[in-house]
């Protein structure tokens, strides 16, 4: 599928050790447009709304920063511990810059977690992306599901 | 053989055309030998056109960089006092106004393509890098590893509160080197180690590498002792806050503190985890408290589990700290405040000590995130 100039310099900007040392793309070698379509797919067959689902895992970290960096429980079914790291992150579309602030959601009965950061947020709200297959920060749909749904 | 003409020809032309680019390339780009000058003391002649933040690296002076020099921290500041154009895109957003207005610029990006002139703080002319072997690698909780490196017959000069930059080699899909920063546990008199506290960080890149790579005679670089974390010579009480591995430079202080005999001074120390899984180092912290009078060591449990025989303190951190201020701690006394920890412990640490009293310029901390 043919790419927008903003959407190759974006992928260039994914690459390992251009913003962070592994990138946004993880495994996956198909084109930035072909994964977000594939991931449009995903979200619509898990019944997944990306701004619903943006809202809510803002929400979930807010309240994990309550820990101040310890484990905290949410609603007595999650436990979010928030990690802060120093210094910003441009985001890869070049349209805004986050700070370095990472949280684990784990669904307490099932054990099954998810990694989330203020960055993931905005790829997912923004831009429709949610990070190549093998990325750490990937919010991938069957999980997202799994866990905070 | 016709065909064969054409592309042979374009082949050579392209040859050329490389070859007289490699050529020009070499000329135009070629800066000779610059100077940096270092705050008038020092002048160090390297080849130009490289970047700030490795030529200095090269010829032993080491600028704070928790990147390894991507441009993606933005703690290798430094004042450059030449002109060398304009602050690139790169810099900005991790500049103040009033720093760019002072020419304040990130080392990783400038590159030295003439004579320059710089300043840094002198404490970074101490600054070594030093080729350690992992001496002991031991769990101290389930995410919590205390790693202790051997300085191979070198030694560390630094004051207890310092933190020192690992040098994580390319592993696994990581390709490139990088660095982080960790506050030192060990003490100013054991010269010949250095201890760290590393707690895993998920998808962290150097928590990763450290608790699931890392094994014990490994050699791995470490630069240091950076920083200004320290306790200040006075009498006034020491209210300290840490929790998980913010732990690290208040080992190193206490227990400094308690070789050097400076038992006279009133210490608190706060340590905040979720469960009793989370608390490490309880038993030499109590023995600590047990032998030094003026020494108060107060663990506090946000969400303690049923019958785990949990009878200390529970809360948040910030709200048993808040309720000891008021109600244990002598009125009467100054107090310092001194917190480890994440941007936002500190702020909401900073918000009970101001709300009891103790000034804001009175609050030390080390951001260690």
């Amino acid at each position: 599928m043919k790419m927008s100039p903003e959407l190759k310099k974006a992928q260039e900007n994914m690459q390992p050790g251009v913003i962070t040392a592994d990138g946004f793309l993880g495994d996956e070698k198909r084109s930035l447009k072909d994964i977000i379509v594939r991931d449009e797919e995903e979200m619509r067959k898990y019944g997944l709304d990306y701004e619903e689902s943006a809202k809510l895992l803002r929400e979930l970290m807010e309240e994990g920063r309550k820990g101040l960096g310890e484990a905290v429980t949410v609603k007595e079914r999650w436990l979010v511990q928030t990690f802060e790291s120093r210094g910003p992150l441009p985001c890869p579309f070049e349209d805004g810059i986050f700070k370095k602030v990472t949280a684990e959601i784990t669904d307490k009965k099932s054990g099954e977690k998810i990694l989330v950061s203020d960055m993931a947020i905005h790829l997912m709200e923004s831009h429709r992306f949610l990070e190549g297959i093998g990325s750490s920060f990937r919010l991938d749909p069957e999980q997202l599901k799994k866990v905070v749904f | 053989m016709n065909f064969l003409i054409a592309p042979v020809a374009v082949g050579v032309i392209a040859a050329v055309l490389g070859a007289v680019i490699g050529i020009v390339d070499r000329i135009v780009n070629n800066y000779g030998d610059v100077e940096i000058d270092i705050n008038g003391k020092k002048t160090l002649t390297v080849k130009g056109g490289d970047k700030l933040l490795s030529s200095l690296a090269a010829e032993g002076i080491f600028i704070p960089s928790a990147c390894g020099g991507r441009g993606s921290c933005g703690a290798c500041k430094c004042r450059v006092e030449s002109d060398v154009g304009p602050h690139l895109p790169t810099e900005v957003p991790y500049l103040t106004e009033e720093e760019m207005a002072q020419n304040v610029r990130l080392a990783c990006q400038v590159k030295v393509k003439e004579n320059i002139q710089i300043r840094i703080p002198d404490e970074l002319f101490n600054v070594k890098k030093y080729n350690t072997k992992v001496k002991s690698i031991k769990d101290v909780t389930h995410d919590i590893k205390e790693v202790v490196f051997d300085l191979q017959g070198e030694e560390i000069d630094f004051k207890a509160g310092r933190y020192v930059q690992i040098v994580v080699p390319p592993y696994g899909k990581i390709k490139g080197s990088t660095q982080r920063a960790y506050s030192m546990s060990s003490k100013p008199s054991d010269k010949g180690v250095i201890e760290l506290l590393i707690r895993l960080v998920p998808g962290g890149i150097a928590t990763t590498w450290v608790h699931n790579y890392l094994s014990e005679g490994d050699e791995v670089e470490l630069i240091g002792p950076f920083g200004d974390f320290e306790r200040r010579e006075t009498d006034a009480t020491m209210v300290c806050v840490a929790g998980g591995s913010g732990m690290a430079p208040f080992k190193s202080i206490l227990f400094d503190m308690y070789e050097k005999g400076e038992l006279d001074r009133e210490v608190w120390y706060f340590f905040g985890a979720r469960t009793t899984k989370d608390l490490f180092y309880l038993e030499e912290m109590k023995e600590l408290d047990s032998k030094w009078e003026n020494f108060h060591f107060v663990p506090a449990l946000s969400e303690p589990q049923e019958g785990a025989g949990w009878d200390g303190e529970t809360g948040l951190i910030t709200d048993v700290l808040d309720r000891y201020i008021k109600e244990k701690m002598r009125a009467d006394r100054d107090k310092e405040g001194y917190l480890c920890g994440s941007p936002g412990m500190i702020a909401a640490c900073n918000n009970v000590m101001t709300a009891n009293g103790i000034p804001l310029e009175k609050i030390y901390y080390d951001k260690f995130a």
